[in-house]
């Protein structure tokens, strides 16, 4: 068999047996939610969900339909459980924006549940992280064991498993690269793994100029298992590829917004692949003050009742025809009074020199009654901290973690590591902190720029929150913005990630004139010894003693008699 | 990780082993070269960070937009650039990267794929793509996988001096690291034919110690020169485009993937009075002649299209049932699947 026949056979093999293993199950839904945030942005959530009902003989993962083969294969052969991935430029600001729909941390943050059935999984780990940039072009190649940590509590998966009540973590691994930078190469290759990819339907809306334009842009990758039926005796994949942006009026230059302002043009039309195609405009900001006009008329207006938050949602269903949406707002704007969420947090650096500093993270309260929080730290090993000086205070009061969970840094090797669980009083403002030292790294550990400064990752303030006030998170059982509609339950899930850090560490100069002064002053220092040594001293030779050591002894011994026969 | 020594050997000792297996390789290759190459491939490599050198980034992503429209897949590009320059916050117009003043194109597109970026642009890296010694794992997007009949592209671009070439204004690489890498892209078979490109100062010293066979090569400058810089633009506030890339882009530009010009005019491209620095070329280790060689043998893309005469049945190939899956055991307990709270409830931990 020649080379092209193998080719030819191995199509039409590929061909027949997609037709064969094709399920109609498998559904595509693609969302978007356009919210106005406080006060002076516009937040764009573009939600797509990908459900494939695998059979769970054939658990190679390589016969997709609507679902990307290329993450398919990385499940497989990775025995990947969960994936959760996010490239993020900017900071969420919980305190005017409320919670998005996904948490994200600046930079890249990666986080892995892996089958029981792994062998060895920091090597899984590892090859995963590779393919994952090949996979959306990032720097993920850098994630390793040495800023890699298995947290307890706050990354427990998110989808359905089969395993008994208690967890094992050691299957679990979390790494953030808070350097990474995300551009439109992160983005292309998202946009590949749609079915309809960016030429129909809402993704056709991600254009990169208008996207990179923004304060805030995230782009996620979140993959679980979930229930493919009620009695949940079997599971299917669910990917959702998510990206968020929040559009600031002052770079739009109005507030009158419109998809052809925001994204570049209108859209034409749904992916026909998709089960689902709706567009959502949150109204609730609309509702007292600054009423807005919505044109053209929404398809239906949806109430949603959820954890005490009554909001309503203009719904459009994307017709086959030219859309664009787009507001009016009244003249004369009305500037409303920011009500922070329940939770939001802070970090930041403290102390000054070269020698030592400190990290605190101050989490606020603004709930009526006390919190349960769990605040997770990722320290890289070149930030070694003390635990000892771990404080936490609320109100000038000492306060006692209810768990802490540490493990050491090891230099190279090993981040440190620090979860702490915690019940925050009622309308409190709680800081934690530590203190940690600076220390000198090897000269080819620094990198190019080291003058820039070495990144600290952000904490993840987790929280379950009774209440879903400024919450547009989707509940646990759903992948659609349309399920996160009046779904009450016992609490909400946040994540808070807040800031990242940096820090100049004592960095050697490495510029051509100081290490031709270093050189110059060794050969100098060198030089000056012998030289100084040979114009001022006088060389003169040493007699040397040539009696053997008999007639040293004879000596000695005749002078002690000569002396006794003189006392006598 | 290799150190230099470790690859210092490797490299000498493939040395040897060239001019034992030359004679043999030189035979089977000229009945190669009559039959020309099966498949294209281009490295495209921007070796300079920093804001201030926008231009060079804006020189690679010119040729990366070039090859892509003549028909190289972005899968059979290597496109490496240390910073970005697109999403910098200098940038005053984030997600694009002009290289012309009137800002005519974006040559970073809708559709970038970056394959190493940032500080994965490194000597280490460089080397190990061409010969292919790269850590298991790496993901066929970084990977050269290139054969015996690949025509390969080699761009450089970057901060140069005589006989080497700076990545990231930390390390170097010397012409004759560059030199020992192409011989042994040679003896592992990888290219078919090299055109080297480079735009930097003093670019002719990288191709000189070249010594391996059926290299084209190329340098915007010839040893004691520098290389110039084409333009500023106000808006940007840097240089955006070097010289000899500018007159090489507008070249290109004419080209589409039918055209009939040669390499020997893209040779020619930007004379003295236009680029102030003297384009080197090197043609002693080609063996054709430049002015015959059509310029897609470089930076277009082969497609090879066999015909067969008769239709092929699925008689004749193994039966699709039979093609193994790897099947999971399962087991006969049906499994029951839940929800884990996301957070545990620590009054009971």
């Amino acid at each position: 068999m020649t080379l092209h026949q193998t080719l030819i056979y191995l199509l039409i093999a590929h061909l027949q047996f997609q037709s064969i293993s094709t399920s109609d199950e498998d559904t595509f839904s693609e969302e978007l939610l356009l919210k106005p945030l406080f006060s002076e942005q516009l937040y764009a959530h573009f939600q797509f969900a990908t459900h494939w009902n695998i059979e769970p003989k054939n658990e190679n993962y390589q016969h997709s339909h609507l679902f990307p083969r290329a993450v398919g294969e990385i499940v497989g052969r990775y025995n990947v459980q969960e994936l959760h991935i996010s490239l993020t430029g900017g900071l969420w600001r919980y305190e005017t924006w409320g919670y998005p729909v996904i948490d994200a941390a600046p930079g890249a943050e990666v986080w892995a549940w892996f089958k029981p059935s792994t062998t060895n999984v920091d090597k899984n780990w590892k090859l995963l992280a590779n393919s994952l940039s090949g996979l959306l072009c990032a720097s993920f190649n850098f994630v390793d064991i040495s800023n890699t940590v298995s947290p307890d509590f706050s990354f427990r998966p998110r989808g359905v498993v089969d395993w008994s009540n208690n967890l094992n973590n050691t299957f679990l691994r979390y790494a953030t690269l808070p350097r990474e930078i995300v551009c439109t190469e992160n983005l292309t290759p998202l946009k590949k793994l749609l079915p309809c990819g960016s030429k129909a339907g809402i993704a056709s809306l991600l254009n990169s100029g208008h996207i990179h334009n923004t304060k805030y842009h995230s782009t996620g990758l979140h993959l679980r298992h979930v229930c493919s039926s009620e009695s949940c005796d079997s599971v299917a994949l669910e990917l959702q590829l998510s990206v968020s942006l929040v559009y600031d009026y002052a770079i739009l230059g109005t507030r009158n917004w419109s998809f052809k302002k925001l994204f570049g043009h209108g859209l034409n039309g749904k992916c026909p692949l998709a089960t689902k195609s709706n567009i959502y405009v949150d109204l609730s900001s609309s509702k007292t003050l600054n009423n807005f006009e919505l044109s053209p008329e929404p398809d239906q207006i949806i109430t949603s009742i959820r954890g005490g938050q009554v909001s309503d949602y203009a719904l459009f269903n994307i017709p086959s025809k030219f859309l664009n949406v787009g507001v009016k707002y009244p003249e004369d704007f009305t500037l409303t009074v920011n009500i922070p969420p329940p939770i939001h947090a802070n970090q930041y650096l403290t102390g000054y020199g070269q020698e030592r500093g400190g990290i605190v993270t101050e989490i606020y309260n603004n709930h009526w009654s006390s919190l349960e929080i769990v605040i997770l730290q990722n320290i890289a090993w070149y930030v070694p901290v003390y635990l000892h000086t771990l404080t936490i205070t609320s109100g000038g009061q000492k306060l006692e973690p209810k768990i802490l969970k540490y493990s050491p840094g090891k230099q190279r090797e090993k981040p440190y590591y620090i979860e702490i669980a915690l019940k925050l009083p009622a309308r409190s403002i709680t800081t934690v902190s530590i203190d940690f030292d600076y220390v000198f790294l090897k000269w080819q550990e620094y990198p190019p720029d080291a003058n820039h400064g070495f990144y600290i990752g952000s904490a993840v303030v987790s929280a379950y929150l009774p209440l879903a006030k400024n919450y547009t998170g989707l509940p646990q059982d759903s992948a659609t913005i349309f399920g996160s509609f009046n779904a009450s339950r016992s609490g909400y899930l946040v994540q808070i990630r807040t800031e990242n850090m940096v820090i100049t560490l004592p960095t050697p100069d490495f510029s051509m004139p100081y290490n031709v002064i270093c050189l110059a002053c060794t050969v100098v220092a060198l030089a000056f010894g012998p030289l100084h040594n040979i114009t001022t001293k006088r060389l003169t030779p040493k007699k040397k003693n040539e009696e053997k050591l008999m007639q040293k002894v004879k000596k000695k011994l005749v002078n002690f008699l000569k002396k006794k026969t003189k006392t006598e | 990780m290799l150190s230099n020594k470790e690859l210092y050997i490797f490299l000498s000792t493939s040395l040897v082993f060239t001019s034992i297996y030359a004679i043999n390789l030189e035979h089977s290759f000229i009945e190669k070269a009559r039959n020309g190459h099966t498949n294209n491939w281009a490295v495209l490599v921007d070796t300079s960070r920093f804001w201030f050198n926008y231009r060079h980034v804006a020189n690679v992503l010119s040729i990366y937009r070039s090859v892509k429209r003549l028909g190289i897949p972005d899968s059979q590009i290597i496109l490496m650039i240390a910073d970005d320059m697109a999403c910098n916050p200098r940038n005053p117009r984030p997600a694009t990267v002009f290289n012309n003043a009137n800002q005519h194109i974006n040559v970073y597109g809708d559709d970038v794929e970056v394959d190493y970026r940032g500080y994965e642009v490194t000597v280490e890296n460089f080397v190990r793509l061409l010969t292919g010694r790269l850590p298991p794992g790496t993901p066929r997007s970084k990977q050269l996988l290139t054969d015996e009949g690949s025509n390969v592209l080699i761009y450089l671009t970057g901060h140069g001096g005589d006989g080497f070439l700076k990545f990231q204004d930390s390390e170097e690489i010397t012409s004759q690291e560059m030199a020992d890498a192409l011989e042994q892209m040679w003896q592992k078979q990888r290219y078919h034919e090299v055109f080297f490109m480079i735009d930097t100062c003093q670019a002719a010293s990288m191709y000189e110690r070249f010594y391996s066979p059926n290299i084209l090569s190329v340098g915007s400058s010839m040893v004691g020169e520098d290389s110039l810089s084409h333009h500023v633009d106000p808006a940007i506030g840097v240089y955006i485009i070097d010289r000899y890339t500018y007159y090489a882009l507008e070249f290109l530009e004419d080209v589409s993937p039918e055209s009939n010009r040669s390499m020997g005019e893209f040779l020619k491209v930007c004379p003295k009075s236009a680029c102030i620095s003297t384009v080197g070329v090197r043609k002693d280790l080609f063996l054709r002649d430049p002015d015959e060689v059509p310029i897609t043998d470089f930076f277009g893309s082969v497609r090879p299209v066999k015909l067969v005469e008769t239709v092929p049945t699925l008689e004749h190939f193994v039966n699709v049932s039979q093609i193994p899956l790897r099947v999971i055991k399962t087991e006969s307990k049906p499994k029951k699947y839940h929800y884990v709270p996301p957070l545990p409830i620590f009054s009971k931990v």
